[in-house]
C-alpha cells in the first residue's frame, strides 16, 4: 500500500513539475504548482512528517499559491512570446540541467547512509515533537525567523506604496 | 542502501532522493527557459519544494527531527521570497509591461 502510494504521488508530482514548465499560461503553471505541493504533502506524510504535512497544505498550497493566483489576477492573462535574444539559450541550459541530473544520479549511487538512531516512531514528527526541538535547541534560529518576516512584510508595504511625486509638492 | 519501513513495506530512501533530485532539476529548466518573471519566480518554489522533499527524506532516514525543522525553516523563507518578489513584480508592472525577462536587465525603471 505505502508503495502503491508513493509512486502515484510522485508521478502526479513529476507531471505537476512538467507542467509548471511545459504550460504558456501562467496560472496554469501555478495550478500544476499546487499538484506538486499536494502530492509532496502525501509524501511527507510517508515520512511520518505529520506536521510538515499540515504546514505544507496550509502555508504552501493555501497561503503562498493563493497570493500568486492574485497577482495573476492583478495582471492579467501575460502570454509568452516565446523568443529570445539568444535562442541556443533554452536548449543549452536543458542539457546542461540534464548533465545535473546525471550528476546527482551519480551521487546518489554512493551515499553512505549512517544507520539511524533509535526513536519512537509513534512521537517522531508529531506537534510535540517538532515543538520540543523548535522551543529547546533552535529556539534562537525560531526567533530570528521572526525578524525575516517583519523584514519581509515592512519590504513588501514599502514596495507596494502609492507614489508621491516630490515635484507636485514643490 | 538504506530501506525505510513505511507501514510495514520497505520503501528506499534513494526513491525519495532521486525524486527530489527530478523536481529540483525541473524547477531549474524552468528558470532558465521560461522568459515570464512571474513563472521563474513558480520555478524557484518548485526548488525549494524538492529540497524540503530531500531534508524530509533524510529526517526520517536518521530519524532525527531536525531535518524537519529546517524544512519548516525554509518554508519561511520561501514565503518571505515570494511575498518580496511579487512586490517588485507589481511594482515593475505598474511602471510598464513587461513580457520578457530580458526587458528588465538594465536594472531601471
Amino acid at each position: 500500500m505505502a508503495i502503491a502510494v508513493f509512486f502515484v504521488a510522485a508521478i502526479l508530482a513529476v507531471l505537476g513539475g512538467l507542467g509548471v514548465v511545459v504550460f504558456h499560461q501562467p496560472i496554469r503553471s501555478v495550478l500544476s504548482l499546487v499538484v506538486v505541493m499536494l502530492s509532496l504533502s502525501v509524501i511527507f506524510l510517508l515520512l511520518s512528517a505529520q506536521f510538515v504535512f499540515a504546514v505544507q497544505i496550509i502555508v504552501y498550497a493555501g497561503a503562498v499559491m493563493v497570493l500568486f493566483l492574485f497577482v495573476i489576477a492583478l495582471l492579467g492573462p501575460a502570454r509568452e512570446l516565446g523568443r529570445g535574444r539568444l535562442r541556443f539559450q533554452g536548449w543549452l541550459s536543458v542539457l546542461f540541467v540534464v548533465a545535473l541530473l546525471g550528476l546527482m544520479w551519480a551521487l546518489l549511487q554512493g551515499v553512505q547512509y549512517r544507520s539511524p538512531e533509535k526513536a519512537d516512531l509513534s512521537f517522531f514528527g508529531t506537534v510535540q515533537s517538532i515543538a520540543v526541538g523548535l522551543f529547546t535547541t533552535f529556539l534562537y534560529p525560531f526567533e530570528l525567523t521572526s525578524i525575516l518576516l517583519l523584514v519581509a512584510a515592512i519590504g513588501a508595504i514599502y514596495l507596494s506604496r502609492k507614489r508621491i511625486d516630490i515635484d507636485d509638492e514643490t | 542502501m538504506s530501506t525505510l519501513n513505511i507501514g510495514g513495506e520497505q520503501l528506499d530512501a534513494s526513491w525519495f532522493l532521486l525524486l527530489s533530485a527530478i523536481l529540483f532539476v525541473l524547477g531549474a529548466v524552468g528558470v532558465l527557459v521560461r522568459r515570464n518573471p512571474l513563472v521563474i519566480l513558480i520555478s524557484i518554489e518548485l526548488m525549494l519544494n524538492a529540497a524540503n522533499l530531500a531534508l524530509v527524506a533524510f529526517s526520517r532516514q536518521l530519524l532525527n527531527i531536525e531535518g524537519q525543522l529546517f524544512a519548516l525553516m525554509s518554508m519561511t523563507v520561501a514565503a518571505a521570497e515570494a511575498v518580496v518578489g511579487l512586490a517588485i513584480l507589481v511594482d515593475i508592472f505598474r511602471v510598464r509591461d513587461v513580457e520578457d525577462i530580458d526587458d528588465l536587465s538594465e536594472l531601471r525603471g
